[in-house]
């Protein structure tokens, strides 16, 4: 029970962390469609380019947007000691980037679900197609949650490259952004494709906890 | 075998062999240049091109080789705390780069002539690249931390978390359809290549070694002094 | 409760403080003393099991700590020298944060006088980054109160404080120990806190 308390009053403090940021958010968002005006600008507004071109333009996006959002996954928490707060409050390191890489798919990844319809209006995707991504989304973001956790995670004690956090992020989703446009692709594969996305999920949600802890655990030490 | 984890039986012994490694290295490589370029002959179908392959294929072999032996030492390093696998990922990250490199640089001047482009996004090219940015993200992390402690543990994890990628280049054109040739040699078969052509493979490919077993030992050797130097 | 014996630590090969011995039992307050560099914030990092000896161990109730880490951990309120409140929310919504997440009972009323106590109280509703550096620093050491637990470990809990909140400050460690409670703090300036024992490193 008290743990189950404990772990309430996290995402209490997650929520109203990130209520009190929220533009950041919206600021995330924003990018993305900002970006989206930048795409067809540059492709050129010919309506069957732009549905052929689509879904692979939301996937791209989606992850650079996401990957913005690294830098406050745990740096923010970690500068002021609230790591090591929630450690002593009884949480060991790989529980916290557990509960730290829900909050991140909570508070910034499934603002952006509102965010695909539009996008797909924009960009000239069918309907059927839009429940495919939408589903592709929900699985894969959880993943970019958990690399983004491992990789800004390792990127704490690095002061001088930040950058290298989203690149480690973006060279270990490249499977996720193939067999995520695979579904959308070929509809009659649907199954087998959404089980190879949900077997990464696994892997890298086990991989989580472990990679992350350690290197929260190093970075405190050391600091 | 103490000398593979303790530095300064490392040294004593590094003492020993570099020499011979050198110049059995430059020996293996006149011999196998020898071979591949007048001793082996012409391909059947794709005529002296073929002659990348003694560079290419124990390149290719070797950068993997390199990232398979730093997964091992970070996997000791971490679970046994022996230091010296961090000395050992920190010397050997560049070499394995530059194996990657000569891989993709010779084999895009393979495909030019065979398949009419420098460069396909078939699935082994992509996952040898990706390869070589994981050995560049390496090398970076290694440039950019400030503290040595985190920096060499977290390297350490990074690769083994990077080493998923290697069974993916391994088997990608088994699993995948590819335009890359399959494997043409592997121990389970018998090898699909005439023996003719196997003897400069082999030789190029014991060179390649002997060149970077000594680099290594010269890039090991000064990282162990560096820190040495450092500490006091 | 605590005994801290025969510790030295080194990193990276560089002793940074050796053969420390201590022993915080309860009613007992220690401090540290040393200059910059010192290793004070290092032995109260050990004691939390942030830092691997290099040789020596530490004990929580005559067991190895290391093997009773979250017990221990129930027990014991730490405060680093940095400002662990969150800049963009006001104070009142931080302490509630706080109340929250150490399920403290303390009521309402209490906290209110604390903080008129330490002339807190005008800025309740303002946010955290527009107070001054002392104020933050009052507002991290109200922690202490609502965590309610038994050990206090504080790193430099003193520094950029005035007298007056000095003197508060030292009554509360004084009320502290008379319930048995006990403190190790460390400080590199003169207080008139009344401690029991004075480790110099």
């Amino acid at each position: 029970m008290i743990i189950l308390n404990k772990i309430i009053s996290f995402y209490y403090r997650e929520y109203k962390l990130n209520l009190s940021g929220f533009q950041d958010i919206l600021t995330n968002i924003i990018f993305f469609f900002v970006s989206i005006f930048i795409f067809i600008f540059s492709i050129g507004p010919d309506k069957e380019k732009i549905s052929v071109l689509g879904v692979g333009i939301v996937w791209t996006l989606l992850l650079l947007s996401s990957t913005l959002s690294l830098r406050k996954f745990y740096q923010d928490d970690f500068d002021n000691g609230n790591l090591l707060i929630m450690h002593l409050n009884g949480f060991s390191f790989g529980f916290i980037a557990i509960l730290k890489t829900f909050s991140h798919f909570l508070f910034v990844q499934v603002p952006f679900l509102i965010s695909i319809p539009i996008a797909c209006v924009l960009l000239n995707i069918s309907n059927d197609k839009l429940i495919y991504l939408f589903f592709s989304f929900v699985v894969g973001s959880f993943i970019l949650s958990c690399l983004g956790s491992i990789s800004s995670s390792m990127n704490l004690m690095n002061q001088r490259n930040f950058l290298l956090g989203s690149v480690i992020v973006m060279i270990f989703s490249v499977p996720i952004i193939i067999f995520s446009i695979g579904i959308i692709n070929m509809e009659e594969n649907f199954n087998s494709l959404i089980s190879i996305l949900f077997g990464i999920l696994l892997i890298v949600f086990a991989i989580n906890p472990w990679a992350s802890g350690l290197c929260l655990k190093l970075s405190i030490e050391n600091n | 075998m103490k000398f593979l984890i303790n530095p300064s039986k490392f040294n004593e012994i590094a003492d020993y062999i570099f020499k011979p490694v050198l110049i059995l290295s430059m020996l293996l490589f006149a011999l196998g240049l020898l071979f591949s370029f007048y001793l082996s002959p012409n391909d059947y179908q794709q005529g002296s091109t073929v002659r990348i392959m003694y560079v290419h294929v124990p390149s290719a072999w070797l950068a993997l080789l390199t990232f398979a032996i730093m997964t091992l030492y970070s996997i000791i390093a971490l679970a046994f705390r022996i230091p010296f696998g961090f000395i050992f990922n920190t010397a050997v990250a560049p070499i394995g780069a530059v194996f990657t490199l000569i891989c993709i640089i010779s084999g895009s001047l393979w495909g030019k002539p065979m398949w009419g482009t420098w460069w396909v996004w078939d699935a082994r090219l992509t996952s040898v690249a990706i390869l070589f940015i994981i050995y560049l993200i390496i090398i970076f992390m290694n440039l950019s931390f400030e503290n040595r402690i985190v920096r060499e543990k977290v390297v350490a994890i990074f690769i083994l978390v990077g080493s998923v990628n290697l069974p993916i280049v391994k088997f990608s054109v088994d699993w995948w359809n590819t335009l890359h040739q399959p494997a043409t040699i592997s121990k389970l078969s018998k090898p699909s290549i005439d023996p003719s052509m196997m003897t400069p493979l082999i030789i190029m490919t014991f060179a390649f070694m002997m060149i970077g077993i000594a680099i290594a030992i010269l890039r090991i050797k000064t990282e162990i002094i560096s820190r040495k130097s450092n500490l006091s | 409760m605590i005994l801290v014996k025969d510790l030295s630590i080194e990193r990276s090969d560089k002793k940074i403080f050796e053969n420390i011995n201590l022993s915080l039992g309860s009613g007992k307050i220690i401090l540290l003393k040393g200059k910059n560099g010192s290793g004070k914030t290092t032995l109260l990092k050990a004691i939390l099991n942030l830092i691997e000896p290099s040789s020596g161990a530490i004990y929580w109730k005559g067991k190895l700590l290391k093997k009773h880490l979250y017990d221990f951990f129930n027990h014991v309120t730490f405060i680093a020298d940095k400002t662990s409140s969150l800049s963009k929310l006001s104070v009142h919504e931080n302490i509630n944060i706080w109340k929250k997440i150490f399920s403290s009972k303390i009521s309402n009323s209490q906290i209110e006088n604390i903080l008129q106590t330490l002339k807190l109280d005008t800025f309740v509703n303002q946010k955290v980054n527009s107070l001054s550096f002392g104020e933050t620093k009052k507002l991290e050491l109200l922690r202490l109160i609502i965590e309610n637990k038994k050990i206090w470990i504080l790193d430099e809990p003193l520094s950029n404080l005035d007298d007056e909140t000095i003197d508060v400050i030292g009554q509360t460690f004084e009320d502290h120990r008379s319930k048995e409670g006990s403190i190790i703090y460390s400080s590199h300036q003169e207080s008139e806190i009344n401690v029991s024992e004075e480790v110099i490193l």
